[in-house]
């Protein structure tokens, strides 16, 4: 028990930084954005300030969603509000990768539709 | 605007320790394997709220352990993983180490954080290596058709956080209703909840509830968004959303209030019973719904026409929203002006009443209706109920002393004017007398309540075992099933705190002397794990209280030949049984051949007996070689008032507690024999018994000098028995003890004071001071 403890508790920072460094990071200029893995009220402000700068973007946003590994109603509510914001200026907001914590959460809030991550896969 | 915050910290501790209680009891109930999924409920509940309260109050220590424990605890919740025996360890060590942080924090005192962050890694671990092991997903109970969900239970695999749900999406609601609709016989609830801005601050999530309802039923999810301000004004700690659910099945009302117990106070709750028209008028202002996003209103309005089993035409004045015509009775759920509810559903009681309070009814619809109340309920089926999660408030105790205290002189001054009543004459003096009757059993109960609020269930003593027996045999490798019963009855809160000491010895001794090891067990033909029995019962006005097991019993010769060798017994003496068992309540004595840390110092046995005497009680102690023993505590309800026999000496008057009396007599001349000095034995069946004269010992000038002038009360006390030499005796009577220590000082031979009926003041004898002061007077 002793001796696993620092490989597994290695690759249990591994992971967390890599989530954590990747923000805004994407390929695609401005327009991409990973969410990090953790999206809970403790990470709302930062997850809000990181989309703020795609607020206004003209082109279509990509979001990756793929890494998201827990995500709370303060998450999703600051996603929705990002995605509503966009949709009434007629700017589009895309989801890529899959993460099934995130779209339970929304359908169990009632936040799929408005997210349309229901249709997106 | 600040808050002070440390007001509330007292509050804060108290709940959390409390919280933490009924945790470790909630974790020792649970199987492993097999665990009742309310009980894993209940456990993420208490560290759910500590985490809230911890991060609230800035205590980040605690916030941050929680959370991993609560991390972990969802994980259980979800059937994302199973209780194992070591998580369950793992668990109850987090109990510890949560305690142990309030309790520095409470102090102000650093703790040794290395204890705490290795028992986070570990608990981080075990998430970590859940999510690098295959998943295994627990079948959830649902009751409800499986809806035609996009991202089912297959993809959760990944994801440690998806715990396989059925509740319906928004989108499919309507395909979902259609079944409902067909079918008038499932009932259903409706739920407007409205958190407040703080809601996240508190520590509550909505998904978390979500989840939780989902699994009582076939959930259906209207947001309303209307308060989302823009993506600038967003504060992201606040939320700004609302909900409109509808959950159908047959979930019952308080299983809903418990899911959202946590957010009491930071929401408008309002819950209505679907299929129930009588309700309707109970419809609050903020239950419209006026702006559901994400539905369809005319398959909701459909939904509801069929269940509430109303006019079909009430269809067509739902679907307009801002209708402020009449709507038909059952378009609650669409309405946006309640006020106009017909008169003639007005006045109809709610069928649902919120924490016990019926909803306010009426034409006039109120502004906005109660949040959820604070009243918990008992459920007498649910398994967390029997932890002692009761309806209460919480009172000082100084309060209720206080309360006691009035009560006390009020039970005197009835007591004076009985006395001065019984001796009037004159016309009225009949129904004076009457009215002092009904005002003395008025006063005694009174007093009765008053004592009442003092008691509580032993089950608060009680409920530290299972853990404690759990650690001790686990350390020693032995196997104890621990059984309890009695736990409701209920005793006077100090004897209560007084008497959990002497309890964890007795128990610790049971399973470290008494029970035999598990292949010592089965050679002896018993079953390998021992029973230790911890029973309490009313007895006559007593309580007792029993600790029994059915190991070994007392080994008599080893007692014996221990005591021989310590010269407490002469090499030829013959000891009954009793006197046996009675050695080994001497200080000092340990017939252990090795010390270990839980006993055999030979500190313990006398402790105990003395912590029980102290509470005016006794201990018994019956054993039998190969059965087991059993030890057998007689305590009396309450420390506060005493059956005590009245006896006169010269002009004085003295209480004896009825406990310590074995009977009065008038001793004949021929009983009688002086021993050299002055010391006076009388002969009592067979025994010789000294005589203490009460008059002597106090100073008091007697009516009575000569032994057969007076009477002899024959004590107890500390097991020997003496007869007490008074003048007369006077009566029986129930007296409140007020402390002698704190209204003056401490005085041997006297355990209290009482005001009697004359105003005047009695000293309540203490038997066992007696005999001690008594011989120590002899041996001057």
């Amino acid at each position: 028990m002793n001796k696993r403890k620092p490989a597994v508790a290695a690759r249990a920072t591994r992971r967390g930084r890599t989530a954590r460094t990747n923000p805004g990071a994407g390929t695609e200029h401005k327009t991409a954005f990973a969410v990090a893995a953790e999206c809970t009220v403790a990470d709302a402000g930062s997850l809000k300030a990181g989309l703020a700068k795609l607020l206004d973007e003209p082109g279509t946003v990509t979001l990756d969603i793929s890494a998201v590994q827990r995500i709370d109603t303060a998450g999703l509510q600051v996603l929705a509000t990002f995605v509503r914001e966009r949709d009434s200026h007629g700017r589009q907001v895309q989801w890529r990768g899959e993460a099934p914590a995130m779209t339970n959460a929304a359908r169990l809030l009632g936040l799929g539709e408005l997210l349309k991550l229901a249709t997106q896969q | 605007m600040t808050i002070d915050l440390t007001q509330f910290h007292d509050a804060f501790f108290e709940e959390s320790f409390e919280a933490l209680d009924s945790m470790e009891a909630a974790l020792l109930k649970l199987d492993i394997g097999a665990p009742e999924p309310e009980l894993i409920n209940t456990i993420f509940r208490v560290a759910h709220s500590i985490k809230g309260g911890s991060a609230t109050f800035g205590f980040s220590d605690i916030a941050s352990f929680t959370h991993s424990l609560e991390t972990l605890l969802d994980e259980l919740r979800s059937g994302g993983m199973q209780v194992s025996l070591a998580i369950s360890d793992l668990l109850l060590k987090s109990v510890d180490v949560m305690r142990a942080m309030l309790r520095s924090t409470q102090a102000k005192q650093p703790l040794d954080m290395q204890k705490v962050s290795d028992l986070q890694f570990d608990l981080e671990l075990t998430i970590a290596q859940k999510n690098s092991a295959p998943p295994k997903i627990a079948p959830v109970a649902v009751l409800a058709p499986a809806a035609p969900a996009v991202a089912a239970a297959p993809a959760a695999a990944a994801a440690p956080l998806a715990a396989p749900v059925t509740g319906a999406s928004a989108t499919s609601a309507a395909a979902n209703a259609a079944p409902t609709a067909a079918n008038p016989g499932p009932r259903g609830w409706e739920i407007s909840f409205r958190p407040y801005r703080e809601l996240f601050a508190r520590g509550n999530d909505p998904l978390r509830m979500m989840r939780e309802l989902a699994e009582l039923g076939e959930l259906t999810v209207h947001v309303d968004t209307s308060a989302l301000p823009s993506f600038a004004d967003l504060d992201s700690q606040s939320c700004y959303l609302a909900w409109k659910l509808e959950l159908s099945g047959e979930a019952r009302e308080e299983d809903i209030k418990q899911v959202f117990e946590w957010a009491e106070g930071d929401c408008d709750l309002e819950l209505r019973q679907l299929g129930a028209p009588a309700s309707i008028s109970a419809a609050p202002a903020n239950a419209q719904a006026s702006d559901v996003t994400g539905t369809t209103p005319a398959s909701d309005a459909a939904v509801a026409d069929a269940i509430l089993s109303g006019k079909p035409n009430a269809a067509a004045a739902t679907e307009t929203p801002t209708s402020n015509t009449v709507p038909g009775p059952d378009s609650e759920q669409s309405s946006p002006a309640p006020a106009v509810t017909p008169p003639s559903v007005a006045g109809v009681p709610a069928p649902v009443a919120h924490g016990g309070r019926s909803a306010p009814v009426g034409g006039a619809s109120p502004a906005r209706e109660p949040t959820l109340t604070a009243v918990k309920e008992n459920k007498p089926d649910s398994p967390v109920a029997a932890i002692g999660d009761s309806g209460s408030i919480r009172v000082s105790v100084e309060k209720i002393d206080e309360l006691m205290n009035t009560v006390g002189e009020l039970v005197i001054t009835q007591a004076m004017l009985s006395q001065l009543g019984s001796a009037l004459e004159g016309p009225n003096a009949e129904k004076l007398r009457a009215g002092l009757a009904q005002l003395e059993r008025n006063t005694r109960e009174l007093q009765e309540s008053v004592m009442r609020v003092r008691m509580l269930p032993i089950s608060f003593v009680f409920s530290r075992f299972p853990r404690m027996v759990r650690d001790i045999a686990q350390r020693l490798g032995k196997q104890i099933d621990l059984k309890l019963t009695g736990e409701q009855t209920e005793l006077d809160k100090t004897v209560l705190e007084k008497i959990g000491d002497p309890l964890v010895h007795l128990v610790r001794n049971s399973i470290d002397h008494g029970i035999e090891m598990p292949e010592a067990r089965i050679a002896a033909g018993k079953p390998a794990a021992g029973t230790v029995h911890l029973d309490a019962c009313h007895r006559g006005g007593n309580i007792a209280v029993e600790v029994s097991d059915d190991g070994g019993g007392l080994d008599k010769e080893r007692i014996l030949a221990k005591a021989r060798q310590r010269g407490l017994v002469g090499q030829n003496d013959v000891l009954t049984d009793d006197q046996i068992h009675d050695l080994i309540f001497l200080p000092g004595f340990s017939t252990a051949e090795k010390t270990t840390d839980l006993s055999g110092r030979g500190v313990g046995m006398d402790v105990v007996r003395r912590n029980v005497k102290e509470l005016g009680g006794k201990i018994e102690l019956r054993s039998e070689s190969g059965q087991g023993s059993r030890f057998i505590i007689t305590l009396p309800l309450t420390l506060a008032i005493v059956d005590g026999q009245s006896v006169a000496v010269g002009s004085e008057t003295y209480i004896i507690p009825l406990i310590s009396i074995v009977e009065s007599m008038r001793l004949k001349e021929t009983a009688i024999s002086r021993l050299s000095g002055h010391n006076e034995v009388f002969s009592f069946r067979g025994d010789y018994l000294p005589i203490i004269r009460l008059h002597e010992l106090f100073g008091v000038e007697p009516r009575a000098r000569a032994l057969h002038e007076g009477l002899v009360v024959i004590a107890e006390g500390d097991g020997r028995r003496v007869g007490l030499f008074v003048d007369d005796l006077l009566g029986q009577q129930q007296v409140v003890i007020k402390s002698l220590e704190a209204n003056y000082g401490h005085v041997e031979g006297v355990s209290g004071a009482t005001i009697l009926g004359d105003g005047s003041v009695a000293l309540i004898l203490d038997v066992t001071g007696i005999i001690h002061a008594a011989s120590m007077r002899a041996a001057a």
